[in-house]
């Protein structure tokens, strides 16, 4: 698929991106390289292989990662219950050796997410989420499924995909990844939104919530991931959840009151509770431009000067 | 960007000069980055940037590095143009200036005989300074027509003064570059240059990632802690679950032998904010060691009880106490007390940990003392927070590095990765 074609793609599917973000995914989708992406949490990175499945029309399969994630959760395991009964049934029968291979066979593999998304008939995206949260052993053991497209299951052999699928890896930098892994995959680095995409982001996701609501929306949590306080930024998912809250409460100004009484939807601990406190009004864009500029709900002048990436009515 | 055959040609002398930068560039990276090119064509400046970036950085880091050396690299024909342009203005500069240089510089009433390197220095110097070169010639007029020789001398040694000191300059700078982009995370940031506010976030870093060292030896210790012996009890009672097969064997465990460690810590001014954070690292690895002394230095050694360790306050609050604070750094004396001990702090199960970043009064005396500490100690290794493509500038380093393994850990990830490589 070429850049034109993935971009309009993703406009169908309703999703914000930037030039660099698509000439990434169109190269990855080229070459047949695996994707990791990294960024701070709530930034969209497991938001972009689910747009991938729908650009591409394929299936999402997800492997969400965890500390003690193994082979038995993320790629086959026997189903025991079954080869033990099996057992106890044909215990008289004559051919042992029958026995031992059909125990082996693909009636008691139980299929995880990545031997799933390679035995596919058609193609996936295979999300594997949160890399950095599991093991270094499974990383390793990754390594093969994403350089070959192939597993090795001991009582088996090596499978090697019916069909490839687009993988997408994300992380959120909580220990570094090994370099073989880092290797073998194109490498896309989201940050945050500017205004202009925080604002697009919410105009597109929430067409119903009144545009000065959003606008302030914007500016307010533009101006909470600035302050180096904060400790947990506010994610694009908790700005769209807080801006449907408000529009949900029928408020139509983002005053103080307003701010406190819906601040659990972006904050979401005591101490940056009590940075907003200090904060004073967030609603305020840090342009200078005396809050006049149409991006936080003020009056619309038609100055005509840039602030900060987003424009001014 | 027009002949795509210039850049294809050019992508493996790039990707060569990635590789010297430290980027994992394989063979695979430059076919990939043909492949991308001839895909995308190459009208599109920033699109074959963003592309080519996608296959060669695999991180953040490498993704600022690559962002570097592209635009040096690929110069856009525009600024191509800028640059020769300013070059030709700066060489036609330099041409008037030592042509008029050459008036302003008379012995005698003769043009002084300098060669090209010197009369560049002095159309480089500014006005200041030229006016006190003058000056001076001026005032020794007279002894220039008594002893021209070593009149002469004297002014040619100050030009090499000169030229000395804009080497220097510039190898202050290749040592003092640093990249501060406030997007690299706090693990690839280097630990000295944290702001106070970053501190709670990074302390949450480090427990995090210390759990996590934590768990994963113990699994390895689990693993590869086992004997060939077969453990009969455990493995029949474990076989009760499975109606009296034995489905998975039971070994019996070896026990691990783990080393004493040995900590002296540098807390002078410029490592404080290191050593801290490297402390608290160690402490919480608890596979690392099974018993350690902490001793902490400056101009003098003083040993740290745990308690003191305990948090950041406490251990600020210890350093002041003690008086080592705000102070120089002696590490050939701490070294010397440290082997001088009795009962002895150092012997063949001990591993030495050195936190420090070499740089000590002294630096003979500390070398001949780290070889000493050698000597008694099982195994020594050196913690150095000044990033590895430093080293080459800085001499202590390459004269400690010679006596012992030096690991580079700048940053929360490479102390992270060097904490670990302790525990095997």
């Amino acid at each position: 698929m070429d850049l034109n074609t993935l971009k309009l793609k993703m406009d169908q599917a309703n999703y914000i991106y930037d030039d660099t973000m698509a000439t990434v995914l169109a190269v990855a989708l080229q070459l047949g390289r695996p994707l990791l992406i990294e960024g701070a949490a709530g930034v969209g990175k497991t938001e972009i292989a689910k747009v991938m499945a729908a650009a591409l029309d394929r299936d999402l399969v997800r492997l969400q990662c965890y500390e003690g994630l193994d082979e038995s959760k993320a790629l086959y395991e026997w189903n025991y219950q079954k080869q033990l009964l099996s057992i106890q049934v044909n215990m008289n029968t004559q051919d042992k050796d029958e026995l031992t291979r059909s125990l082996f066979s693909d009636e008691y593999l139980l299929e995880r997410p990545l031997l799933q998304s390679i035995r596919s008939e058609r193609p996936v995206v295979l999300l594997i989420d949160e890399i950095d949260k599991a093991d270094e052993e499974f990383e390793a053991f990754l390594l093969e499924l994403l350089s070959d497209m192939q597993v090795s299951i001991p009582e088996v052999g090596t499978l090697k995909a019916k069909s490839v699928p687009f993988v997408v890896l994300t992380s959120n930098r909580a220990r570094p990844l090994s370099e073989a892994l880092r290797r073998r995959c194109a490498y896309l680095y989201i940050q945050y939104p500017d205004m202009e995409k925080e604002l697009a982001i919410l105009r597109a996701k929430l067409p119903h919530v009144d545009d000065q609501l959003c606008a302030q929306v914007a500016v307010a949590v533009q101006n909470l991931r600035s302050n180096e306080a904060i400790l947990k930024k506010p994610s694009i998912a908790e700005t769209l959840d807080w801006a449907a809250a408000l529009d949900a409460l029928g408020v139509r100004e983002l005053t103080p009151d307003a701010l406190r009484q819906t601040a659990g939807f972006i904050l979401k601990n005591s101490e940056d509770m009590d940075v907003l406190e200090e904060m004073g009004d967030i609603t305020q864009c840090q342009c200078g431009c005396g809050g006049e500029c149409e991006n936080h709900g003020g009056h619309h002048h038609h100055h005509g000067h840039n602030c900060g990436g987003h424009h001014h009515g | 960007m027009a002949d795509a055959g210039v850049y294809l040609e050019k992508l493996s002398t790039f990707s060569k000069l990635l590789r010297s930068e430290g980027l994992s560039v394989s063979p695979k990276e430059t076919e990939d980055a043909a492949r991308i090119l001839i895909a995308l064509g190459l009208d599109d400046r920033e699109l074959v940037k963003t592309a080519l970036r996608t296959v060669y950085a695999k991180s953040r880091e490498e993704q600022l590095i690559f962002d570097k050396f592209f635009d040096g690299f690929f110069v856009s024909e525009e600024v191509m143009r800028k640059l020769v342009e300013e070059e030709m203005k700066r060489e036609a500069e330099v041409r008037q200036n030592m042509q008029n240089d050459q008036d302003e510089l008379q012995i005698n009433g003769k043009p002084m005989e300098l060669d090209d390197e010197q009369r560049e220095v002095y159309a480089g110097m500014d006005e200041e300074e030229r006016q006190k070169l003058r000056q001076f010639m001026d005032k020794y007029k007279d002894s220039a027509q008594r002893h021209p020789q070593l009149y002469d001398g004297f002014i040619h040694s100050v030009f090499m003064r000169s030229i000395l000191e804009q080497q220097m300059m510039a190898e202050d700078a290749a040592v003092g570059i640093e990249e501060s982009d406030p997007e690299i995370g706090l693990l690839y940031r280097d630990i000295s240059k944290f702001k106070d506010i970053e501190i709670p976030k990074a302390i949450a870093i480090i427990q995090s990632i210390s759990q996590q060292i934590n768990r994963e030896l113990s699994s390895k210790a689990q693993k590869a802690g086992r004997s060939s012996a077969l453990d009969f009890r455990k493995t029949i009672r474990k076989g009760l679950e499975t109606g009296g097969s034995f489905y998975r064997l039971k070994y019996k465990k070896k026990r691990s032998r783990r080393r004493q460690l040995v900590l002296l810590c540098d807390v002078s001014w410029s490592m404080m904010q290191f050593s801290e954070f490297a402390l608290r690292f160690i402490q919480q690895l608890n596979h690392v060691s099974e018993s350690s002394r902490v001793f902490l230095f400056s101009e003098e050694m003083h040993e740290a009880d745990a308690f003191s360790l305990q948090n950041m306050d406490l251990f600020r609050n210890y350093v002041k106490e003690c008086g080592i604070y705000g102070k120089g750094t002696d590490l050939g004396k701490a070294l010397a007390e440290l082997n001088a001990m009795n009962p002895p702090a150092l012997s063949a199960a001990t591993t030495l940990l050195i936190l420090s970043d070499t740089k000590t009064v002294n630096q003979n005396f500390a070398v001949e003392a780290l070889k000493d500490a050698k000597r008694k100690a099982g195994r020594v290794i050196w913690l150095n927070p000044i990033p590895e493509r430093k080293w080459r500038f800085i001499r202590s380093v390459q004269a400690m590095a010679s006596v012992c393994p030096m690991i580079s850990c700048s940053t929360l990830s490479t102390l992270a990765a060097a904490c670990k490589r302790l525990a095997y």
